[in-house]
């Protein structure tokens, strides 16, 4: 039973810096020439400087008044306050609260390097100020690439928030934007506001603008809305909020359209996660996921609820756990978003699905462990009914860190009570089948070196025998059972189904060395391991269905060989930046290689990465190369690629290329994708996205195909931390 | 060729005797993770933090399922498995002996719509294989644990 993972809000969440000043420091006064009255006013000409802790004041002319603490100055006024700059005309400034104005003024944050210029500043504190008729700007010099013009503007350095109202923004001197208003964080910390917008056309919507928006509502919650225009569909809402609390958390992402003018229908998708804590030990969970139709994952590709997949599952658990025991009630079903060019069998539900597990170790050197389960499976078709399922296990492990013998006993005793069976067929159903069986390995290590560093070598031989009995199942119904995946996790499992409808018989030896490389500081740098199973009687045993579907050998060896197919596989981090992972499944029966996979991924460094994957399965009908990769083309341009090419097909089945510029202030990306969809249905997707680095909150970036395709895919404008 | 039988030669001096694991009892991995590392003739595991030389503290433990590939018909045909744990080990004073360390386990499923009951189990097999294994890469790293100079 799995319990789908919920992501967790980052926690790099900034408290307020507020500025600090020492309210007893002194005020400094100095200039060419100094008149006035020492107790009242002091006339500052030439060179006029005032400082009073964090803060200086330069100017050509300055009259100080020493009641008030105030300075009014003119010509060439400079203020430097906790890295802020000013320049203006004219500046009337309160030293001990901060409080004033300046005339002409050209301001620069020094927490984002923003920068800008206005007719007028009133500083309502030291860290807020409200800008008349004022530019904002995280580019440098006088003449940025992007600026913001807006009416007013508030920067609120203490809360790292602007807000600008009549807010226009240009690029390269072309007004790209406006908003009535619009708010932008002064830092790298999460702050509500406008996520990047992206613009573009896709073959089944046409042009397409996202604009999505971000609110930090609070440390552990938050809300982003996706509003998209799709022009030949309308206007489709988005929305994802995510919280984490005492004893609960949960993702719940919802879309929708109301009137798609292409049918004319209201369609949507829903998918939420949540889990609850209701007392110490019982957990509640929802992995609820749904779709208005089934043409959707078609008609909406980029969907933010993810609908690629065309069975949806909706699961509702309740579970309790102790040291030593645990229980769950749960009942799942699945909407089926069906392909009528190739239809999918609807799946069972499980209403409901009931378990208890214990388990305890070292119980006079024994372990002990019983797994029950009662599932009622319905299908308004097939074959439907109730399975009970006990299975005690008794087991006596003897572990030491050179060796282990594991010898085990267990039962599985099962009873079917069904309906909806064909004729003749029976409606009740039992078997309890006993398994034996022995587990053991040994470790050896020796010094040894690799590539040039000292390491450990070992060598683990590992030999698992299984015996069961046989009986004819042929009877039984398939709710849940399938031939599991041939692997080395599998070899050494004793059933060669998952599953509880069919219990495989075996009289069987697996066989398996592993050895590895591993470093001084315990990283294990290769593995290498070779594994094959022996039958010393036929199996029996058969998933008619699986056979049927698949169309294909046995991938444990077909049930007349006396072995089964040998793995092998090699994996390692060669060096810092290469990894490398191959595997072979070779039958030696037929004298062929049944499935393959040789993968190797050079990343050297950020924004260099580049992924090579050969896989080939013939019992599962894959065979692709998968080639993806994000590299610098040339200075500040950065290329992005992904192929996944089909060879059982001879064509690409999804392919991505994008590219990025990075300028100082500014990031532009183009990205062009194809991903297939249904039978003969493939979308195309074509994306533009400038982000004005510092203007648009830092949130998923909504290209998140980059990310998705590309493993080890770094931003090119990552905030350095 | 010098291989000798794991523990037979002289084990390394780790800088505490009794270590704390820092994952709820009722846990696969704490249970997994104790179990293992009770085997390890130079450490002892203790249920009371106040009583241990120090502690292995699990800050950080996910899975995650990706979509690796489709099909030509859009169907999902393998996903990737990520078995995460981030962890660390300090020591009473609360000094670092091990700095907070990243594990991912990958593994690659195939899928079938045809058979979603059956991948779901297979997929909960796998998630506990990939369990075992990074159980041994944290036992590894622990046992590596330099005394500090």
């Amino acid at each position: 039973l799995t319990a789908a993972s919920i992501p967790l809000l980052a926690d790099a969440q900034s408290a307020p810096r507020r500025p600090v000043d020492d309210p007893n420091a002194p005020t400094n006064l100095g200039a060419e020439r100094m008149t006035g009255r020492p107790d009242r006013e002091v006339i500052l000409e030439q060179d006029a400087e005032v400082t009073r802790g964090e803060t200086t004041l330069n100017a050509d002319r300055a009259t100080y008044d020493v009641v008030e603490d105030r300075v009014k100055a003119t010509g060439n006024v400079r203020l430097k306050r906790f890295g802020d700059r000013y320049t203006g005309d004219e500046m009337d400034l309160k030293l001990d609260t901060g409080e004033g104005y300046v005339e002409n003024p050209t301001y620069h944050l020094g927490i984002r390097n923003a920068q800008g210029k206005a007719d007028r500043i009133d500083f309502e504190a030291r860290d807020r100020a409200v800008v008349q008729n004022g530019t904002y700007s995280t580019c440098e010099g006088p003449d940025p690439d992007w600026y913001l013009q807006t009416g007013t503007m508030n920067l609120d350095t203490g809360r790292d928030i602007g807000t600008a109202s009549r807010a226009v923004v240009y690029f390269k001197g072309v007004p790209l934007f406006g908003s009535p208003y619009l708010t932008f964080p002064l830092s790298d910390a999460r702050k509500s506001g406008f996520l990047a917008p992206t613009i573009g056309a896709t073959s089944r919507g046409g042009l397409e603008v996202s604009t999505p928006y971000y609110f930090n509502i609070a440390p552990n919650r938050d809300l982003t809305l996706y509003p998209r225009l799709i022009a030949r569909r309308g206007l489709q809402l988005g929305a994802q909020a995510r919280y984490l609390g005492d004893g609960y958390a949960g993702r719940t992402r919802i879309e929708g359209i109301m009137n798609d003018r292409v049918t004319g229908e209201s369609r949507g998708a829903l998918s939420a996660l949540h889990t609850q804590t209701l007392a110490p030990g019982l957990t509640f969970n929802a992995n609820v996921n749904a779709a208005s139709d089934n043409e959707y994952p078609n008609d909406f590709p980029g969907s933010i609820t993810n609908t690629r997949e065309r069975l949806l599952l909706r699961d509702l658990s309740l579970s309790y756990a102790q040291p030593y025991w645990s229980a769950i009630a749960r009942t799942t079903n699945y909407q089926v978003l069906q392909d009528p060019l190739v239809p999918i069998g609807r799946p069972y539900d499980r209403l409901p699905q009931l378990g208890v597990t214990a388990a305890r170790q070292g119980v006079g050197g024994f372990d002990l462990g019983v797994v029950s389960d009662f599932t009622r499976f319905y299908h308004p078709d097939l074959v439907r009914g109730d399975r009970s399922v006990i299975n005690p296990r008794v087991s006596y492990p003897i572990i030491a860190p050179g060796y282990f013998i594991t010898p085990s006993a267990s039962v599985h005793s099962s009873s079917y009570s069904l309906n909806n069976v064909a004729t003749g067929n029976p409606t009740t159903l039992s078997r309890t089948l006993p398994t034996f069986s022995i587990d053991s390995g040994l470790v050896f290590e020796r010094e040894t070196s690799f590539l040039g560093r000292q390491a450990t070598q070992t060598l683990e031989p590992r030999l698992f025998y299984v015996y069961t009995p046989y009986k004819d199942q042929s009877k039984f119904p398939l709710f849940d059972t399938t031939l599991a995946e041939f692997n080395f996790s599998q070899i050494f499992s004793e059933n060669r189904y998952v599953g509880n409808d069919r219990i495989s018989d075996a009289n069987q030896l697996t066989a398996a060395v592993v050895s590895r490389f591993i470093e001084e500081d315990g990283v294990e740098r290769v593995r290498m391991a070779v594994g094959q199973r022996f039958y010393f009687n036929q199996q029996r045993v058969t998933n008619e269905q699986a056979i049927a579907s698949a169309g294909a050998v046995n991938a444990g060896g077909s049930a007349s060989e006396n072995k089964s197919d040998l793995l092998a596989a090699v994996s390692g981090q060669l060096t810092q930046a290469l990894a490398v992972d191959a595997g072979v499944q070779y039958s030696q029966s037929i004298g062929k290689t049944n499935a393959s996979s040789f993968g190797v991924r050079w990343l050297p460094g950020p924004q260099r990465v580049l992924n090579l994957q050969f896989r080939k399965d013939v019992p599962t009908g894959v065979d692709l190369v998968d080639l993806s990769g994000q590299w610098p083309i040339a200075n500040r341009l950065y290329g992005v690629a992904r192929v996944n090419y089909s060879r059982l097909e001879n064509r690409v089945s999804e392919g991505l290329a994008g590219l990025e510029y990075k300028d100082d202030c500014w990031v532009f990306r183009v990205v062009a994708q194809r991903t297939p969809t249904a039978t003969n249905v493939a979308t195309t997707s074509l994306f533009f996205q400038l982000e004005l680095t510092g203007l648009s909150s830092l949130g998923s970036n909504p290209l998140t195909a980059l990310r998705n395709s590309v493993p080890g895919y770094t931003r090119v404008n990552e905030p350095v931390r | 060729c010098g291989f000798k039988l794991r523990g037979t030669g002289p084990q390394p001096i780790l800088p505490f005797k009794t270590l704390f694991v820092s994952v709820a009892e009722t846990s696969p991995l704490g249970v997994q993770l104790r179990r293992n590392l009770d085997v390890m003739s130079n450490i002892e595991i203790v249920s009371d933090r106040k009583l241990a030389d120090a502690a292995l503290e699990v800050l950080n433990e996910g899975r995650d399922k990706q979509v690796l590939s489709l099909n030509s018909q859009g169907r999902v045909r393998e996903y990737t498995l990520l078995y995460r744990v981030n962890f660390r080990v300090v020591d009473k004073e609360g000094r670092q002996l091990l700095a907070p360390t990243d594990l991912v386990i990958r593994r690659i499923q195939s899928f079938n719509e045809n058979q979603v009951l059956a991948k779901e189990a297979e997929e909960a097999t796998l998630f506990r294989e990939m369990q075992s294994d990074l159980v041994q890469q944290v036992l590894r790293r622990v046992s590596a644990i330099k005394p500090v100079q």
